[in-house]
């Protein structure tokens, strides 16, 4: 059931209840306080007419036009009285019931007998409802009369009919009203929420630019609608990297294609020297390998997104492993006749693992040799700051523009200067330390200078004082 | 027919450029885009092969930069992408055509034989002069019928005569459109290969078709 159905249901539902349970209470009490207003009425008039018969010392009962003049308010008012002997018959009566037939019932002789008043409804045939006291008269003991004033119910009847009529026909309307203004406001309030229905579809469609148009309010509905359309911005974002990154991707993978495509066709169009066979080859393999080195790097990048790379959590100590990647790094850079120097190094352990620590480093130290000029070295530093440890390989190599900076540890990302100056890169690497250094909490920074060099620096939290460090020669 | 290679990784320019001299035709190979563009702005080549994705400057730059000096001469642009919006870029800033690699040479020689063809709208492929028929998508060339065997340069400094044929065509126009930039041209090199396809086509014929013109060149004509 559509939900602006079932708010209007509820609403009328509960809007109907109420309406009911008031009428209800209305009618009764409008109904008793009219009863009690004509018993009052009643009493008194009763009261009156034995306070009368008392002061005459109850003897002798006068005619009717005495007993007229004595209660006045009897002609003016719908009200009768009777006057009965201890035998029930009836010995006086006021003018207005001379035709009526009306007896007094037992009940009120019985009652009367033992002393009490009695209010009572009687239907008499051709007569309109009344209500009746009768109020005997004792003296020293003895029954002398019983008096009895009655009134008619007839407008009380009318009234509360008339009351009944106007709740039956009020309450339906009113609630026919209310509904329909209620059927009317859930519409109004749900549809921005349609809106923003509509708009969901389109995006799902597959259109991310849409975005919904945010209401002036501040309220439930604008509040959705801004979480929309942060939820998009950031989908769209995470699409438009996924896109770029698979476009890039893509084309590292094509060029050493097109080179192994290029190479072999070339190769097979005519019979050739055995050499040359070898150098397509060779060629080739080089390719390969390149090809694999991408994969490889993609893959690691993919599971360290989706959390699957597993990272241990333990005592590492960086100037034994610093120590031992100088070593490492020197015989890389005999190659290009570059010195690899171990400038300071201090005690510092941090909580990692070693083995991506290692790569982290071999990386920076493979960078730092391959874009340094023949002859040139590289500084490695290991200094402790502030709980951090700072590990740092300075190059005097190409350097790094200034606008290059912020996107080298993007994937894929690679300057122009560093496509010219080695065909080997994957512009993998450093996304690849980048993420090693996040994941044990750290951030790596560069600072570089065309034609002078770069330096960059990794910097890791220290492990608690508390920790050991492991044993040498781990 | 010379043709310039801008195309930033290496093997690739290597192996386009082997490919296309092993064709006959003339080829430099530049890995830079603002190089590239000023070498295209300076020589005459006939085709260019420019790479999208270059160092220095792109190579939709380098087209614009070429159109812009009212050069015509045909490009065909090389692209790792496989998105339609970088290829509609390339053609709308004055690419005539495109590959997308990885490429086959075959296709990329038939692209450049189609690219050549186009200057000249009157020869729908194989060129003709009197008996002497020229196929560039077989390199086989016939006289009367006749197959005549030539030489990769031969072959080259032919087409470039049956391209312009009733031209007279200076040794300068000559080297820069038959042999690349490594051609030293002071020397005689030129005539000798003019005289080279004077004995394979004109030797015991009674009608001769390639004329030295005194003082300037060569020409190729019928009468």
């Amino acid at each position: 059931m559509p939900l602006r159905v079932r708010l209007t249901l509820w609403y009328g539902t509960a809007l109907a209840l109420i309406l009911i349970i008031f009428s209800t209470i209305l009618y009764v009490i409008t109904a008793r306080s009219l009863r009690d207003a004509v018993d009052q009425s009643l009493e008194e008039t009763a009261a009156a007419a034995v306070r009368s018969l008392e002061e005459r010392g109850f003897l002798p009962l006068i005619d009717e036009g005495e007993l007229m003049s004595q209660f006045p308010e009897l002609a003016r008012i719908d009200k009768f009285f009777q006057i009965f002997s201890p035998s029930g018959t009836i010995t006086i009566r006021s003018p207005n019931v001379k035709q009526h037939e009306m007896p007094l019932s037992r009940q009120a002789l019985e009652v009367a007998y033992s002393g009490r008043s009695l209010l009572e409804f009687a239907k008499y045939p051709k007569e309109p409802p009344l209500r009746l006291i009768s109020v005997p008269i004792i003296y020293r003991g003895n029954l002398l009369y019983i008096i009895q004033v009655g009134t008619s119910m007839d407008s009380v009847e009318v009234t509360l009919n008339r009351l009944l009529l106007v709740l039956l026909v009020s309450i339906p309307i009113t609630l026919a009203v209310s509904l329909a203004g209620g059927w009317f406001m859930a519409g109004r309030a749900l549809r921005p929420v349609d809106a923003i229905t509509l708009a969901a579809q389109r995006i799902a469609g597959g259109d991310l630019t849409q975005r919904l148009t945010v209401p002036a309010s501040a309220d439930e509905i604008g509040r959705l609608t801004n979480t929309f359309n942060a939820m998009i911005d950031r989908l769209e974002t995470s699409f438009r990297q996924i896109r770029q990154f698979s476009s890039d991707a893509s084309h590292e993978l094509r060029t050493p294609l097109t080179v192994m495509k290029g190479e072999t066709e070339l190769a097979l169009r005519r019979p050739r020297e055995t050499d040359d066979y070898k150098v397509v080859l060779e060629s080739n393999l080089e390719e390969i390998d390149r090809m694999t080195r991408i994969v490889d790097e993609l893959l690691f990048l993919s599971r360290a997104d989706m959390g699957e790379v597993k990272m241990e959590h333990l005592p590492v100590p960086l100037d034994t492993l610093v120590e031992d990647l100088h070593r490492q790094a020197s015989l890389l850079g005999q190659e290009g006749d570059i010195q690899v120097v171990l400038r300071t190094t201090a005690p510092a352990v941090v909580l990692g693992d070693e083995l991506r620590l290692r790569e982290l480093f071999l990386n920076l130290l493979d960078n730092a040799v391959k874009y340094s000029r023949p002859g040139g070295t590289v500084d490695i530093a290991l200094t402790i700051e502030l709980g951090h440890a700072k590990v740092s390989v300075t190059d005097h190599g190409i350097g790094i523009a200034q606008d290059d900076q912020p996107q080298i540890f993007d994937r894929f990302y690679r300057t122009d200067a560093a496509r010219a100056h080695t065909k080997k890169g994957t512009g993998l690497g450093l996304s690849i330390c980048a993420w090693i250094v996040e994941s044990h909490h750290g951030r790596i920074e560069v600072q570089s200078q065309v034609g002078e060099g770069s330096t960059f620096t990794a910097i890791l939290p220290l492990a608690p004082a508390s920790t050991k460090r492991p044993l040498a020669g781990r | 027919m010379r043709i310039l290679v801008i195309e930033d990784e290496t093997k690739v320019g290597c192996f386009i450029k082997r490919a296309l001299d092993e064709e006959s035709y003339a080829v430099d190979l530049c890995e830079d885009g603002a190089k590239g563009l000023q070498m295209a702005l300076n020589t005459n080549y006939d085709l260019l092969i420019v790479d999208l994705m270059l160092p220095s400057l792109s190579g939709l730059e380098i087209l614009k930069g070429v159109r812009q000096a009212r050069i015509q001469t045909p490009i065909l642009i090389l692209t790792a992408q496989s998105q339609v919006d970088q290829r509609v870029k390339g053609l709308d800033a004055g690419a005539d055509d495109y590959l997308t690699k990885p490429f086959a040479i075959d296709e990329l020689l038939a692209r450049i034989r189609a690219l050549l063809r186009r200057g000249s709208t009157e020869s729908p492929g194989v060129l003709q002069i009197d008996d002497l028929a020229l196929n560039p998508a077989t390199r086989e060339v016939t006289r009367g019928g006749q197959r005549i065997e030539l030489t990769l340069k031969e072959y080259a400094l032919l087409e470039y005569l049956m391209r312009h044929t009733g031209r007279v065509l200076t040794r300068p126009m000559i080297s820069e459109h038959v042999w690349n930039q490594d051609f030293d041209t002071f020397t005689n090199v030129i005539d000798v290969y003019v005289n080279y396809l004077r004995n394979k086509i004109d030797r015991g014929r009674s009608k001769k078709l390639i004329h030295t013109i005194r003082g300037s060149g060569y020409m190729l004509k019928a009468d």
